[in-house]
């Protein structure tokens, strides 16, 4: 095992000058195993200075392994972290201007609450306490409770105790390893949204672990979709949703319909792909692969669904001979599969707009979509990746 | 309403009353004779019989002729107290927390020496202690101790013999408390600025304050009243309350003595319990 | 401590209460003694103080054979005073204690016997006791006639040393003065044992002393231990301390010495200068026994010289029966040589008897000593 730090001294692999004038925080080659288990494996990150970047990923692809040593409480087997240009994969985490909130809050329960949220400032003999308590409980509106015992508050009270805690320090980089992970539905989108304000209002850099893609989608300025201890794609909330690189994020995130095709030609920024015999483009900025086969990833609700025969409004590929086999109506929407003449069943979303009528199972149907729509993924990879694990 | 309230109150004293029953015949009969042999003239004999007449001289006397016992009990026992302590501490952190697999195999260990009889235990230390022992050679070969110097006979062996054998007592309750606490709050602590010492004394410590607290006593009251280790690793210099009472009770057929010894230890020992747990706030804490 | 519970017992008496003064009991403490229909006798001994109770040649299953008596041999004598506390209350509430006999030190069966809790012996019935204990432990102040007690072993009480780390030690004045040998003596922690010696260095005569004289001896006592010359006042495990150099002298025993020195050869016991002290452990029938008789059976056995010989032969302290030593011939002529079982005339003119002392007195000397050992 090499130590952090030999790797950070050794010249051949010392940061180039562009690196260290980084100003946000940068991982590089950062990876951790525990025996031959590879908990997290030679990532590269950069999360930009004052942004809200969520990291995703389903339980046990390395989230919290990676936030424990970007705060120090895991030494990296191989790799550098970099904060503002400074090197610090060897710093002691008391010394890291790091703070975290814990997946489980880690109060101190013999502390009060405002104690709890003093700790930080008391450690580091910074003056004028008492003032910047108070303005932190009135941010998290808790004022009333600073002189109970965390045990005294309810879940969602204790959160926002975890958060004033860490937030207090005004640390460069604040670490949020699923803080709502505990916290009931109603609960966790009221935080969500109170998370993002404080962010907002603080303009501190935030790094927020979830396993809901939901939770990141709405929070995070940049989402990082991490499995299996690798980073899968990194990106805004739309564009990873619109534009996915691997059918784990295209399943991960939301829902895809994934057709098995061939590539035929490849002209200008339009790929051609014979899907069952039937051709269909895709645009080449979206298209994955390198040629051969391929899988060509469309959303259900960008999916038009029309009786068979019918001209669909939506000129662009076009599927015939479908037909309905399971009907949900679900109010906005209604939610249909169909079975496609390779045997596939798709799914439609289609508004309930009311222009159009709801089909009924048996009907044969044909579906198009618009080829900007589509994407294109290697077809190596597994067509249901990340679906089990989507929540 | 009012009916079942007094119903519930009524079972309440008849599921209490073994308990009261059993407390009167083991503590306070026992107890109230103690107080009433405390108060007997002096001069009595068992042929002549015991006068009661109040006489509240007995505990004057006691305290003038055995102050030295008295003070001798509390102050090994206070800093056998200690020594557990931070003996005990050490043991009892290193257990919870960095033994991994052994830590059950540990805790045998430590309660291992309960096995043996509490006699022989401390018998052993005689031949630990002894003038040609290698902790007297070693003790002289740095120095600590002088050519003709001995550690048998003196109040430190007494200490350390108290100490051994009261460790136990200190450990079991310390590693109780400091198993439970979450390792997850120390690295809140490391991420919070606190260096590993602070982080010790800031949350460590605290959260271990019950483990500590019941620990000192169990250690500390068992520790005050024993006189085998005074006996045994002691010398006629190192008398503690507990040799003079039991002396003063069969041999010296010094009943009003006795109890009045007695009762001073032990009122001495609950009023320092009180102070010593007010102090240590952990009626909220237990 | 077995203290409390006795005075727990008192406590029903409320409210503040003191304790009577010990009454005769009103039956002369006589219970119907049901030896003929009832062949037992229950004995109270100190430990190893009999030749192996299993063994079928031994004198304890002899006896039994012989008189069909069964008998309940209970060690549970360890200290006199703590004895004494353990049957305090119910020998002064005039019940049965539940012992046929009880095996106690001089000073302590004086003490019983003041307080009327021994029965006396049927002379008839022992005649042996009567005919074969040897010249010097006879006519005791406190018993001259015998009616009461039967000396079971004696002993003498004198100084041993380890010959391995001192030199000899010739003399009490020598043991807690000399300089190599100090904060490493013991000495005993009965008190006519220890007092005795110290009456003799003040100068007084042990069976007979005056209060001043018996202060002038507390007070050397109390220079010695605060001189820290004493390691401290022992009653047990003292020989196991000075075979294992924890000790290198002490105030002793004679038989502990003797069953030492089978371990360790380096033990070696000195009749000091100043004298021995000769004491006994005596049998006695306490009040309320039921098996009196059968008692007197076991007196009169174990004064029978061959019995005698095979008991001293094992227990190794000092054989009270005439003619043992004949016996002890046959057995193992070295033991019937060896003056510490078998004391010469010499060794016996040089013992004192401690002063018998009465109940008043008996508590004031108690007292005093037990303030000096343990301030
Ligand atoms: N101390 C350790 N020893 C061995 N394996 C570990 C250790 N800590 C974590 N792992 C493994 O590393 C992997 C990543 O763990 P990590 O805690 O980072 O997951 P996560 O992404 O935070 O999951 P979750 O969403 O459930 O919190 C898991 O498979 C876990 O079993
Ligand atoms: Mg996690």
């Amino acid at each position: 095992m090499s130590s952090p730090a030999e790797t950070t001294d050794d010249p051949a692999k010392a940061a180039p000058a562009s690196r260290s004038s980084y100003d946000g925080l940068r991982l590089s080659a950062l990876s951790k195993s525990y025996g031959s288990f590879h908990a997290v494996q030679s990532l590269d990150l950069d999360v930009p200075k004052g942004s809200f970047f969520a990291l995703l990923g389903p339980s046990g692809c390395g989230k919290t392994t990676t936030l424990r040593m970007v705060a120090g409480l895991e030494t990296p087997t191989s790799g550098t972290i970099t904060l503002a240009g400074q090197d610090i994969t060897a710093t002691k985490p008391y010394r890291r201007p790091v703070n975290t909130v814990f997946q489980n809050y880690a109060l101190f329960p013999h502390l009060d609450i405002y104690e709890n949220v003093a700790f930080g400032l008391r450690r580091r003999k910074v003056g004028g306490v008492d003032a910047k308590v108070k303005e932190m409980l009135e941010l998290v509106e808790l004022e009333a409770q600073a002189r109970k015992k965390p045990a005294q508050l309810s879940g969602g009270q204790q959160q926002r105790v975890a958060l004033a805690r860490a937030l207090i320090n005004e640390p460069e980089v604040l670490l949020l390893d699923e803080p709502l992970g505990a916290l009931d539905l109603k609960l966790r989108r009221s935080m969500q949204i109170e998370i993002k304000r404080i962010q907002v209002e603080v303009g501190l850099t935030f790094i927020h672990v979830t396993h809901d893609q939901e939770e990141a989608m709405t929070m995070a300025d940049t989402v990082a979709v991490m499995n299996a201890g690798v980073i899968e794609q990194m990106g805004s909330p739309g564009e990873l949703y619109e534009n996915p690189r691997s059918t784990f994020v295209a399943n991960f995130l939301g829902q895809s319909n994934l057709i098995e095709g061939t590539v035929t030609s490849t002209a200008g920024d339009v790929v051609t792909v014979d899907m069952h015999g039937i051709q269909v483009s895709v645009p080449a900025a979206r298209a994955h692969t390198d040629g051969g086969k391929g899988w060509i990833g469309i959303r259900p609700e960008k999916v038009l669904i029309g009786a068979a025969g019918t001209e669909l409004d939506a000129p662009g590929n076009t599927v015939p001979g479908g037909v309905v086999t399971d009907v949900s109506f679900i109010g906005v929407s209604t939610q249909y599969l169909v079975k496609m003449p390779w045997g596939q069943e798709l799914q439609v979303f289609a508004q309930n707009t009311g222009r159009d009528r709801i089909f009924r199972v048996g009907d044969p149907v044909e579906l198009s979509w618009r080829p900007e729509y589509a994407f294109l993924l290697d077809h190596s990879q597994d067509v249901n990746a990340g679906a089990e694990e989507a929540v | 309403m009012a009916d079942t309230d007094r119903r519930k109150g009524l079972t309440a004293y008849l599921l209490m009353a073994p308990a009261v029953l059993v407390l009167a015949l083991f503590f306070v009969i026992p107890f109230y004779s103690l107080v009433a042999a405390s108060l007997y003239e002096p001069g009595g004999s068992d042929k002549e019989g015991w006068e009661m007449t109040y006489h509240v001289g007995n505990y004057v006397d006691a305290v003038q002729d055995y102050w030295e016992p008295l003070w001798h009990a509390i102050a090994y026992s206070a800093a056998a107290t200690l020594i557990c302590l931070v003996l005990g501490y050490v043991l009892a952190y290193a257990i919870a927390f960095k033994s991994g697999r052994w830590k059950s195999l540990l805790l045998v260990l430590v309660i291992a020496p309960f096995f043996t009889s509490f006699l022989v235990r401390t018998l052993s230390w005689q031949l630990i202690l002894a003038d040609d022992g290698w902790i007297v050679d070693t003790f002289q070969f740095l120095h600590l101790l002088g050519d003709d110097g001995r550690l048998l006979g003196t109040h430190f062996a007494v200490v350390m013999g108290l100490a051994y054998n009261f460790l136990p007592f200190m450990v079991l309750p310390l590693f109780a408390s400091i198993d439970k606490i979450d390792h997850r709050l120390i690295e809140a602590s490391g991420d919070l600025y606190s260096n590993p010492v602070v982080g010790f004394f800031k949350v460590t410590w605290p959260l271990s304050l019950p483990g500590v607290v019941s620990g000192t006593l169990l250690t500390f009251i068992p520790a005050a009243g024993d006189y085998i280790n005074a006996e045994l690793l002691g010398s006629t210099e190192t008398n503690v309350i507990g040799n003079v009472i039991q002396l003063q009770a069969t041999d010296a057929g010094h009943p009003n003595t006795a109890a009045a010894l007695s009762m001073i230890l032990m009122v001495g020992i609950l009023v320092m319990v009180l102070v010593y747990i007010r102090k240590a706030g952990t009626e909220e804490l237990l | 401590m077995v203290a409390f519970g006795g005075l727990s017992a008192a406590a029903l008496k409320l409210p503040m209460f003191g304790i009577d003064a010990i009454q005769a009991c009103a039956d002369g403490g006589i219970a119907k003694d049901v030896s003929s229909s009832e062949r037992d006798l229950i004995i109270s001994n100190w430990t190893g103080y009999i030749d192996p109770r299993k063994n079928k040649n031994g004198t304890l299953a002899q006896f039994e054979d012989e008189t069909g008596i069964s008998v309940t041999y209970n060690v549970d004598v360890n200290d006199n005073a703590e004895f004494y506390a353990k049957v305090r209350n119910q020998m002064r509430a005039c019940e049965p204690i539940d012992r046929d006999m009880i095996i106690l030190t001089d000073w302590m069966a004086a003490r019983m016997i003041g307080l009327d809790w021994i029965q006396p012996l049927d002379k008839k019935k022992v005649p042996n006791l009567h005919a074969n204990l040897i010249e010097s432990l006879q006519g005791k102040a406190w018993d001259p006639d015998l009616v009461y007690h039967a000396p079971w072993q004696s002993g003498l009480t004198g100084i041993a040393y380890n010959a391995d780390l001192v030199d000899e030690v010739g003399s009490f004045e020598e043991l807690i003065s000399r300089d190599d040998l100090k904060g490493k003596i013991t000495l005993l922690s009965e008190m006519n044992d220890t007092m005795g010696f110290f009456l003799k260095v003040v100068g007084a005569d042990p069976g007979d002393f005056s209060d001043t004289e018996w202060e002038n001896a507390l007070d050397r006592l109390k220079q010695v231990k605060d001189d820290g010359h004493l390691r401290q006042f022992a009653g047990n495990n003292y020989l196991q301390q000075l075979s294992q150099g924890v000790l290198v002298a002490c105030e002793a025993w004679s038989g502990d010495v003797i069953q030492a020195q089978y371990d360790n050869p380096n033990l070696k016991f000195v009749a000091p200068e100043e004298g021995l002290a000769l004491w006994s452990d005596n049998m006695m029938v306490p009040n309320y026994a039921t098996h009196q008789t059968n008692a007197e059976a076991w007196i009169d056995y174990y004064y029978r010289p061959e019995v005698a010989a095979k008991l001293a032969a094992w227990v190794n302290y000092i054989c009270p029966v005439q003619g043992a030593q004949e016996a002890m011939l046959e057995i193992d002529p070295s033991l019937a040589e060896n003056t510490l079982i078998f004391p010469d005339s010499d060794m016996l003119s040089n013992t004192w008897d401690f002063m018998s002392l009465d109940d008043e007195q008996q508590q004031k000397y108690e007292g005093e000593w037990a303030d000096v050992i343990s301030s």
